[in-house]
């Protein structure tokens, strides 16, 4: 590989499998615990197993960032054969990730480690990772990387906001979700990680209509990606009408993994994208 | 042509002994023009409807003095237009409003006058209408100016006889009504808005044939009309009045000093709470002004105006989790909705709306309670969701009586209301929000189940007293005899393959045991659609469904 600088992401950029090795790009693993079991998100656990467990728990699992340590160690192993690394993770907003690879960024010594808060998450996350790899220096790959920071976006529609809510990342109130009715709540991560409810609906065929509606009038992008939970044929059907409409675009598809799905819970549609 | 001008004619005072005999006339008669609702869900309220919106029409009428007709006229329409009530009382509000505009500027009506203005009524009231019906109590209101107009210009024409002619115009016109519309030939009765005018022009006449020898004395009348305070309309001790209900949020609030001011205003005042947060309940006939007054001390929060006249008053305590931690809305947008039950006006506050005015089937509410309920809400542009069909042309009335921007969405039954407000954004403006609602509630399919009240025959539907019918959309469609039954034909009639999800309202009349029935009967003939239960405690429909 040509490339002098290492590019290292966290779990809850959904990678796909396959751009492991065509980007080359590291990936570092959240926690997800059920009770005392811990299990490192797409290592010990996979996607689909997490949501087998999930669905057979009583209780629901919690989360947890990688340690400073862990951060270290990755980058330490990078620093034998790289000059530099660039490492985009979670929003702050959302998880302390970005704060543990800074920590652990400065507990290595003479390698160099530009650590991203991508105010995001999942696939715009893994865009943001291939757009570093595709560059020629680590400084280039970080410009460019922040330039796109404010322009990614996530577009979610969850089946319940159960799990959004246990988690304490946002309440009914704020997602313009009553009580007393079961709405779907399609909600907009922007810009800082925020996450503002853009629609309501009660059915998931309106709200699936609604998403791709959203998208249509986000154009131009610049990229673009279905993301689900256990509902990969509805991503497959999403992703088929939206890639005529968005010729020259991928529009991979991308798995939503253990720690991410511990807040969207299961049957979650997403569309990541970057605005141009 | 026009019968000489003879000191006769007809001033203020004795147009509004006219009204009081109109009134009293009707009062004593409303039940059987209740009765007439050929409807046959519990709907038997036009004669109430009118008999409402005529008193409001009265209220104003009664403490006044004037000389002129015009003015007493004037009084007439306003009152009877902030009383509106159902669909026969905002028609009658318009007659009341065509009359005024006629005799603009009269101080007394030559009897062609007089004729001529119950002509301008009438059509006043047609032009009003979207699409007007014949058979209904616009035809009522043609004939019967037609009918004074002929008397009007015979040679010895007179007051007492053109009013006389056009109550006679009325009972022939109300007579054919059932060769005019089907659903009234079906059900073997007269048009019940019909009759009800009759009875307000019958009314009237009784008024001025008894005081005829003393028409020229009239003027001077200070006697408070007998008919009048015989009026009983079963109301509460104290007559008229709203329960006012309302928070106030605000800082250092003296609940003494509130209290105080509001004791002022109206009886049963309760005034509680902290410097924060005040607790104001009142019954009062001027819930504006409690509400301008408080809203001078702070914040004005869950406000409940309940027209006491109406039953089934409920003091709602909702605690809504939603309700509380509102932020503003970027649009500056409100919402007011029309429901009745203890669940359905949960489910409309927690999905944001502002005001809830309390009213359905059986209780419309006036245009006034709906007045009072806009300028609760802290916004200037308003978005008011009737939720019954019988609810919107009230509704619409309120459109121009506010300095408040107000748009109607047309919301027929309370699943359209849901929809419409799921629809609402609160970053996006008032016109594009009206377009969305709009699509929503149109995009969802309405099932009522209840109990018919009489026999009938509607929409080629024969049904008995009693009978479990099916409603889709407003019309009826399916009797029989057990909840289950028809719901199953109601969702098979509407094809289950084109939805995917039930939501079941359950009325107050409901037990568990029917619901579960009905529940299981869903699950089983269509297990491809998704039910979802929720209380919403309604009245006479023991179950109400949203199919979407």
């Amino acid at each position: 590989m040509a490339r002098s600088f290492a590019v290292v992401t966290d779990s809850t950029a959904d990678l796909p499998g396959e751009w492991r090795k065509r980007y080359g790009i590291e990936v570092v693993p959240l926690k997800v615990l059920f009770g005392h079991e811990t299990f490192r998100d797409g290592v010990d656990m996979t996607s689909d197993e997490f949501f087998t467990r999930l669905a057979a728990s009583t209780s629901l699992p919690t989360t947890s960032a990688p340690s400073p340590g862990e951060f270290a160690e990755v980058y330490r192993r990078l620093a034998k054969d790289h000059d530099g690394c660039i490492s985009i993770h979670i929003g702050a907003k959302l998880s302390a990730t970005v704060e543990a690879a800074r920590v652990g960024a400065e507990s290595v010594a003479g390698f160099k480690v530009n650590v991203i808060d991508s105010q995001t998450v999942s696939m715009p996350m893994a865009f943001l990772c291939s757009v570093a790899a595709e560059c020629a220096s680590l400084e280039e790959a970080t410009a460019a990387v922040e330039k796109r920071v404010p322009s990614c976006r996530v577009l979610a529609l969850l089946d319940t906001l159960r799990y959004l809510e246990m988690g304490g990342r946002l309440s009914r109130a704020q997602a313009m979700i009553g009580t007393m009715l079961d709405l779907k709540p399609l909600l907009l991560v922007s810009e800082n990680a925020e996450i503002k409810p853009v629609d309501r609906v009660r059915t998931r065929t309106r709200a699936i209509q609604r998403m791709i509606e959203f998208v249509r009038g986000e154009q131009p992008l610049e990229r673009l990606a279905v993301m689900h939970a256990q509902a990969g044929d509805e991503a497959e059907s999403i992703a088929k009408t939206l890639r005529p409409e968005f010729a020259g675009l991928e529009v991979p598809i991308g798995q939503i993994g253990c720690v991410l799905g511990t807040h969207t819970g299961p049957k979650a549609l997403g569309l990541g994208y970057i605005k141009k | 042509m026009v019968a000489p001008a003879k000191a006769t004619g007809v001033d203020g005072q004795l147009f509004k002994r006219a009204l009081l005999g109109s009134l009293s006339w009707l009062a004593a008669n409303h039940e059987e023009v209740n009765r007439l609702n050929v409807f046959p869900v519990p709907d038997g309220d036009t004669g109430t409807n009118m008999l409402l919106t005529l008193q409001s029409a009265v209220e104003d009428v009664k403490e006044s003095n004037a000389a002129e007709v015009s003015k007493i006229a004037k009084l007439a329409s306003h009152g009877s237009l902030m009383g509106a009530r159902g669909n026969s009382g905002v028609i009658l509000s318009q007659i009341f409003r065509g009359f005024a505009r006629a005799v603009e500027g009269k101080s007394a009506l030559t009897p062609a006058e007089l004729a001529a203005a119950f002509e301008e009524a009438a059509n006043a009231a047609y032009r009003a209408v979207n699409k007007p019906t014949e058979g209904t109590i616009l035809t009522v209101a043609r004939e019967a100016g037609r009918a004074a107009a002929t008397a009007a210009s015979t040679p010895d024409a007179n007051v007492p006889r053109v009013i006389a002619a056009a109550a006679a115009g009325a009972r022939s016109a109300v007579l054919k009504t059932p060769s005019q519309l089907q659903i009234l030939r079906d059900a073997g009765v007269v048009d019940a808005g019909g009759f009800g005018l009759q009875l307000i022009l019958e009314g009237m006449l009784k008024s001025v044939e008894e005081s005829e020898p003393a028409l020229a004395a009239m003027a001077e009348t200070k006697r408070p009309v007998s008919p009048a305070s015989q009026v009983s309309l079963d109301l509460p001790e104290g007559g008229w009045g709203y329960c006012t209900e309302f928070l106030i949020e605000g800082n250092g609030l003296d609940t003494d000093l509130i209290r105080g001011q509001i004791e002022s205003l109206g009886n049963s005042v309760l005034v509680v709470g902290e410097p924060e947060l005040v607790k104001v309940h009142v019954h009062t006939d001027d819930p504006t002004g409690v509400i301008n007054l408080a809203g001078g001390y702070g914040k004005i929060l869950k406000l409940n105006v309940g027209d006491m006249s109406t039953q089934h008053r409920r003091i709602l305590e909702s605690e809504g989790a939603a309700g509380k931690s509102r932020p503003p809305r970027p649009n500056g947008a409100g919402l007011a909705a029309v429901v009745a039950g203890r669940g359905l006006v949960e489910i409309f506050r927690g999905l944001g709306v502002d005001a809830i005015i309390e009213g359905g089937q059986t209780m419309n509410p006036s245009t006034q309670d709906m007045l009072t309920a806009i300028e609760s809400v802290p916004y200037d542009e308003v978005i008011l969701l009737p939720n019954n069909g019988n609810v919107i042309p009230a509704a619409k009335q309120v459109v121009g009586l506010t300095k408040k921007k107000v748009h109607v969405v047309d919301t027929h039954s309370v699943p359209q209301g849901v929809s419409a407000v799921v629809a609402f954004r609160p970053e996006r403006s008032g016109l594009e929000n009206l377009k969305a609602m709009k699509a929503e509630a149109e995009r969802v399919q309405t099932i009522e189940v209840t109990h018919a009240v009489r026999d009938t025959r509607s929409n080629g539907v024969k049904v008995k007293k009693g009978d479990v019918i099916g409603l889709i959309n407003d019309r009826l469609e399916f009797a029989g005899d057990d909840y289950p039954d028809v719901v199953k034909r109601a969702l098979g009639r509407l094809g289950p393959d084109s939805y995917e999800l039930v939501t079941v309202y359950r009325g107050e009349q409901a037990s568990d045991d029917e619901l579960a029935r009905l529940e299981s009967e869903i699950r089983s003939n269509y297990p491809r659609l998704e039910v979802e239960v929720q209380q919403g405690g309604q009245q006479h429909y023991p179950f109400i469904l949203s199919v979407e």
